[in-house]
């Protein structure tokens, strides 16, 4: 065996040092920054948190209330929007991941994924306006629902796509040797091998859409009332924040961070759920 | 020495069994991928109720002739082969074939194991599905008989509901196995299947597939020239996409006749 001499191995753990310090305070610094977000808003929202919050309708200025038109707004909106996104994502991704190779059209299909994955949601929200606002002259829940399943469709699409690609071709090929056809071989074999990945790609489209504002501000417009007609407008979560955190109130305020509160555990909660629920599924 | 000349210059040697034996028999045997041609004019006769071992170094073809036979390969647009593959009187080759019902007679089991996301149970019952309804009693029976045969029924009987993936690699290569008996085909392919596996899996393996030979013609490909000795009743020996020796396993193994399959199996090269 060659004899490693003394000096070189003191600068080896230098720098392994080095590099492992690095790393650790990269990790520190995004741990830290999102334990300081959560930790802000538990401070500010947990005070305004009441029943009410859940029960009652949004308060004019200087009364008492809650969010509860928006709590269920949003949950309207994100569950269709949901809907739309989980079934289409997951179909287009399927259709890039197995039967998109050398495909001229995947291709195509697959860049303008992309450019939607990262396209500005105000943009997204102005072409709904266009498409589904303006024409029939009044803001909608469907529209609102519509664009947020405009924003999570690509991120279902893609996760999709990468997620049966990680299949190993020989699952395929040992399904088709039995004599399966390729459709049955994907519904029951390759989409229940990739189901943890797919409820992730749920679930990072829930997370995108969950908060965001500008597409609603053209589309839903918002909802001082409780609303079940989805071809009115409809309050939700974020763009009642919006509204209120705005605002000169401190009561409205503090229903806001109560909101933001509600929202960032929504998520937090669904990506803990769905990995359980994926984890259960794949030990069974 | 020079291994495109050897392939190329020597003629193949063939002692084949009789044509009434011949369950599935390839003649004249092109393969393509895209441009590349990867077997040049092979010839194999495979006999019933026996094991027949393609051996040979890495990239000689062996695989890709064993992906013909179940036209496996029609999986991917640019593969194509040419040639015939009578397998009880018909051409596997030609254009009309079904190949759901082909595969369903003609099974295969890949290098890596391969079990379904679903239980043990499930994974033999889905290929049974596909052919025929059965009953639950019958499937009970089915699957109890597959996973005898392969050498696995004592060692998952008591867990049948729980999934395939939670096996050893053994057991799931075994498992690949009762499945693809399952259905009762004819013809079992087999790719490298004890690659993966230790010793004792292999073992456990290899002692599945001798008793299975009775009904099910094996043909397995492999690295392992000891396994090829060990189980197989015919062995082809392979290079450069030609098939150069084919004879008994008995008397290829002790003495081969070309240059190429000496050196191959003397560890010359490889």
């Amino acid at each position: 065996m060659a004899q490693v001499s003394g000096s070189r191995i003191v600068r080896r753990k230098l720098v392994n040092g080095f590099f492992v310090a690095l790393t650790s305070l990269a990790t520190l610094v995004a741990v830290g920054a999102l334990v300081l977000i959560l930790f802000s808003l538990f401070k500010n929202g947990i005070g305004g948190l009441h029943a009410s919050v859940f029960t009652q309708d949004q308060p004019p200025p200087g009364e008492a209330g809650g969010l509860r038109n928006a709590i269920v707004g949003s949950l309207l909106m994100c569950g269709g929007a949901m809907v739309l996104a989980v079934v289409v994502g997951i179909l287009a991704g399927t259709w890039l991941a197995e039967y998109g190779e050398g495909n001229r059209l995947a291709g195509v299909v697959r860049f303008l994924n992309d450019v939607l994955l990262s396209a500005p949601s105000i943009l997204i929200g102005l072409f709904v306006y266009e498409l589904l606002v303006r024409p029939f002259h009044g803001f909608s829940a469907y529209a609102g629902a519509v664009a947020l399943a405009l924003l999570a469709t690509p991120v279902v699409t893609r996760t999709t796509e990468d997620i049966l690609r990680l299949q190993p071709g020989a699952l395929r090929e040992a399904g088709m040797a039995l004599g399966a056809g390729r459709g049955l071989v994907i519904r029951s074999i390759i989409w229940k091998a990739s189901r943890t990945g797919l409820v992730t790609g749920g679930l990072l489209g829930f997370a995108r859409i969950s908060g965001e504002t500008a597409p609603l501000l053209f589309t839903s417009l918002g909802n001082p009332f409780l609303s079940f007609q989805l071809g009115q407008p409809m309050a939700a979560l974020p763009t009642t924040i919006f509204q209120f955190a705005l605002s000169a109130y401190d009561d409205w305020r503090q229903l806001a961070w109560a909101g933001a509160l509600i929202i960032a555990v929504a998520v937090l909660a669904t990506n803990i759920i769905g990995r359980a629920l994926a984890r259960g599924s794949a030990h069974k | 020495m020079n291994f495109e000349q050897t392939a190329t210059q020597q003629p193949t040697v063939m002692v084949a069994p009789d044509a009434a034996e011949r369950v599935l028999d390839v003649r004249g045997l092109d393969f393509f991928y895209g441009k590349h041609q990867a077997l040049h004019g092979v010839d194999l006769p495979v006999a019933r109720g026996k094991i027949t071992a393609l051996i040979g170094p890495s990239g000689c073809g062996k695989s890709t002739l064993l992906r013909t036979l179940n036209r496996i390969y029609d999986l991917y647009p640019g593969q194509r082969a040419q040639g015939d593959i009578h397998f009880n009187g018909e051409n596997v080759l030609a254009p009309g074939v079904d190949v759901t019902s082909l595969r369903a007679r003609i099974g295969m089991v890949f290098q890596r194991p391969t079990p379904f996301p679903m239980s043990i149970y499930e994974n033999i019952a889905f290929g049974v599905r596909l052919q025929r309804k059965v009953g639950r009693t019958e499937m009970d029976e089915i699957v109890e008989r597959a996973l005898g045969r392969a050498a696995l029924w004592d060692e998952v009987k008591d867990k049948l509901h729980q999934s395939g993936l939670g096996l050893s690699g053994g057991q799931q290569q075994r498992l690949c196995v009762a499945r693809g008996i399952a259905v009762e085909p004819e013809v079992l392919l087999l790719d490298e299947p004890a690659s993966a596996l230790d010793p004792l899996s292999t073992a456990k393996l290899e002692t599945a597939l001798l008793e299975l030979k009775d009904s099910v013609t094996i043909v397995i490909v492999t690295h392992n020239l000891q396994q090829a000795a060990r189980i197989s009743d015919y062995t082809g020996f392979m290079l450069m996409g030609r098939l150069v020796e084919f004879r008994p396993s008995s008397d290829a193994f002790v003495k081969p006749e070309t240059q190429a399959m000496r050196d191959y199996v003397t560890g010359r090269y490889g």
